[in-house]
């Protein structure tokens, strides 16, 4: 055997707290190493040239790379070692940056940890056989969950890309939060008409499926052939999608969990949806006295919602614009910590505000006490250090985003992720942000996080091209890591047909031993922890390589 | 020559499923949160796959402590495998008990997004077995 072993210094981030000269020197002299290397960043064209010039030179049969976690860049150096003609799966990644350099400071414990953990890669590798890819076709369609504007910005995407779009909507209407705002900051259109317009553009498509009313029941299957239930007002109904799109959208914050605010108590307590909506049935007196409550539900550790909700700055601008458009003059005040204008525009949208008379106050208010006469805000000026008490006839209460009431539903039936605030996890938040964990399942609009209108719509559009890409191929390579039968250590005890989760094991009568169904194999390995006998065998996992491993891990070196 | 021992540092060898834990501790390694050295992964598809078997070699290696991580019940990529692994290392807790181990195992879940929760686990259960250790070496 003829082992390359590549470790990489990622600029600083490993060698600053790894000693990777010291460690290749190490394993020059370990036997059955042929090649070990460092070098500045392994992913950089030439690191990729380095190993394929090895490979071809040196007639290298195992390949260990030492860098970054194995998620990342996976796909690249299985392609070194394709275009090296070497099978990828002869590939063994060893993690020292996120495991090792990352996560420790001394660098004689980083390096002596490091030097472990390639040595478990070493003795793994020589487990690895050349496995082939199995390649699955992949259905042309799409399921999209929740019929908002980043949902439908994703349907028609797809739809006009050709692909089959089933979109799933739990509401009778489409459009989501969208359709009920009356005035869309900055173009002043109304949510309605923008959301119409959506919908009839997609409804005369011919390759797209609507069903409003509908919950999803049941959700199974991989990447290319998911098979989902729907619960529609009609009945049953069974999809096969190839791909699908989380576009479920947010909850707007309930007041109500904050008794403090009152909200519920006195019909002059509302939130920025209720003035939205009832702009013109609010009973108010020529000079009203006007107060906006920014950050409610956003920033506030106490009932664990310590993130910006990015859409509500804009949202208390919006009213306070328009009840001095309307009541010239009124006295307006805005209770802010900061003010937080995310848009284009934003900033200067605020300066307007300011310059049409509505006034802003650096605040923490403590207590809103209505009274016949009006509403009673009592805080501290955090700029002037000063505790104000002033009367108001109104206050609108800013409220942010929630995750969807349904997030924790949808995440069990499709097993991915939330995030700490219960929203949906990103595969990784910069490189991967419309990705979940899961191949061929992408997140879209405010369920990720809260959202405005444009983003939302950007985001549905960004994840449809990602799973158009994927779908358009018409096939997908699935990780050949799945079980097989030894037949002369079976002894037909039918324990791993039993374990099985995804019934792939099935009982040979004639033979007496069990048989795997390549196709249903899940690849989970639960079979390999349960034979008695050690006859069945979890490709890319066996027991002997993790036996090996364990004893790499605890070596004296 | 000094009556101070030198301290001795525990090894663990923790099992981590591939779609909940290891991602867990990848982030957590972008995050820049620190664990002590002792702390090594072994990458798995699921719990599920994590033979009693293993941990007993482990602790046979002279691993201080093993530890198996998985998704939280009810998140398992492939549906119920973590409950398998429940009862296994329940069962296999039992059975150290009888030899007085029964301290160097240990079950938890870690979504993908719980970095901190993940530092958190395995430092603990670091600290106690440190401790331990420590104890025994003395006394």
């Amino acid at each position: 055997m003829k082992t390359g072993i590549f470790i990489c210094h990622c600029g600083h981030n490993i060698k600053h707290t790894v000693d990777v000269k010291k460690l290749s020197e190490f394993f020059k002299k370990y036997p059955g190493v042929s090649v070990s290397e460092d070098y500045v960043f392994v992913c950089s064209e030439p690191g990729q040239d380095l190993i394929k010039d090895k490979i071809i030179k040196e007639g290298l049969d195992r390949v260990i790379i030492a860098s970054c976690a194995p998620s990342l860049h996976g796909e690249m150096f299985k392609d070194v070692l394709k275009k090296s003609n070497l099978n990828p799966f002869l590939l063994r990644r060893v993690s020292i940056r996120e495991h090792c350099s990352w996560v420790g400071d001394d660098i004689d414990k980083n390096t002596e940890k490091a030097k472990r953990l390639i040595l478990a890669g070493l003795y793994s590798a020589a487990h690895h056989v050349p496995l082939e890819e199995k390649v699955v076709d992949v259905k042309k369609s799409a399921l999209i969950i929740g019929g908002g504007v980043s949902g439908l910005s994703a349907a028609l995407f797809l739809s006009k890309m050709g692909m089959y779009v089933y979109l799933v909507e739990k509401d009778s209407k489409l459009g989501g939060h969208v359709r009920t705002l009356k005035n869309i900051w900055p173009s002043e259109k109304n949510g309605n008409d923008i959301v119409e317009e959506m919908v009839n553009e997609l409804v005369e498509r011919k390759n797209v499926e609507i069903f409003t009313s509908t919950k999803i029941t049941n959700f199974e299957g991989f990447f290319g052939n998911y098979d989902v239930m729907l619960e529609t007002p009609d009945g049953e109904k069974r999809i096969t999608a190839g791909g699908a799109i989380i576009a479920i959208g947010f909850s707007p914050f309930n007041p109500l969990l904050k008794p403090e605010l009152k909200y519920g108590e006195d019909e002059r307590i509302i939130t920025t949806l209720d003035f939205e909506q009832n702009i013109d049935k609010l009973h108010l007196s020529d000079k009203p006295r006007v107060a906006i409550l920014h950050c409610i539900g956003s920033r506030d550790e106490q009932i664990g919602k310590p993130y910006c909700s990015r859409i509500c700055c804009v949202n208390a601008l919006k009213i306070g614009n328009a009840v001095k458009d309307r009541y010239k003059d009124s006295y307006v005040e805005s209770f802010y910590m900061d003010v937080r204008t995310h848009p284009k525009g934003g900033e200067e949208y605020f300066e307007d505000t300011q310059e049409k008379g509505v006034l802003f106050t650096r605040a923490n208010v403590a207590e809103i006490n209505p009274s016949p006469t009006g509403i009673i805000i009592r805080g501290e000026d955090t700029l002037l250090g000063e505790i104000f008490e002033r009367e108001f006839d109104l206050v609108v209460l800013s409220i942010g985003m929630s995750p969807p009431d349904d997030s924790k539903l949808i995440a069990n039936l499709l097993k991915i992720t939330l995030d700490k605030d219960k929203f949906f996890l990103e595969a990784h938040i910069k490189l991967r942000p419309f990705d979940t964990a899961v191949k061929g399942i992408f997140i879209a609009g405010s369920c990720s996080g809260p959202k405005d209108i444009e983003e939302s719509i950007n985001h549905g559009r960004a994840s449809a091209v990602k799973l158009f890409g994927f779908l358009n191929l018409g096939y997908a390579y699935v990780d050949p890591f799945i079980s097989y039968v030894d037949p002369k250590r079976c002894s037909g005890c039918r324990m791993c047909e039993q374990a099985c989760i995804a019934k792939a094991i099935k009982y040979d009568e004639h033979n007496r031993i069990a048989r795997v169904e390549e196709a249903a194999c899940m690849g989970c390995g639960l079979c390999n922890a349960t034979c008695p006998s050690s006859a069945i065998s979890l490709k890319g996992y066996i027991d002997s390589m993790i036996d090996d491993e364990i004893s790499a891990l605890m070596e004296a070196i | 020559m000094s009556t101070d021992k030198v301290e001795k540092n525990p090894e663990i060898i923790g099992f981590a499923c591939l779609y909940c834990t290891f991602k867990a501790s990848e982030m957590a390694g972008s995050l820049r949160l620190k664990y002590p050295e002792g702390i090594r992964l072994i990458q798995v598809p699921c719990s599920s796959r994590v033979d009693p078997a293993f941990v007993l070699k482990a602790i046979f290696e002279g691993a201080d402590g093993v530890f198996v991580a998985g998704c939280h019940p009810g998140d398992c990529h492939f549906i119920k495998g973590n409950y398998f692994t429940r009862r296994k290392i329940a069962a296999l807790k039992e059975m150290l008990d009888t030899f007085n181990m029964k301290e160097k195992i240990r079950l938890f879940w870690v979504s993908a997004a719980e970095a901190r929760r993940f530092v958190d686990k395995v430092t603990t259960m670091y600290n106690e077995i440190k401790e331990r250790k420590n104890v025994r070496e003395k006394g």
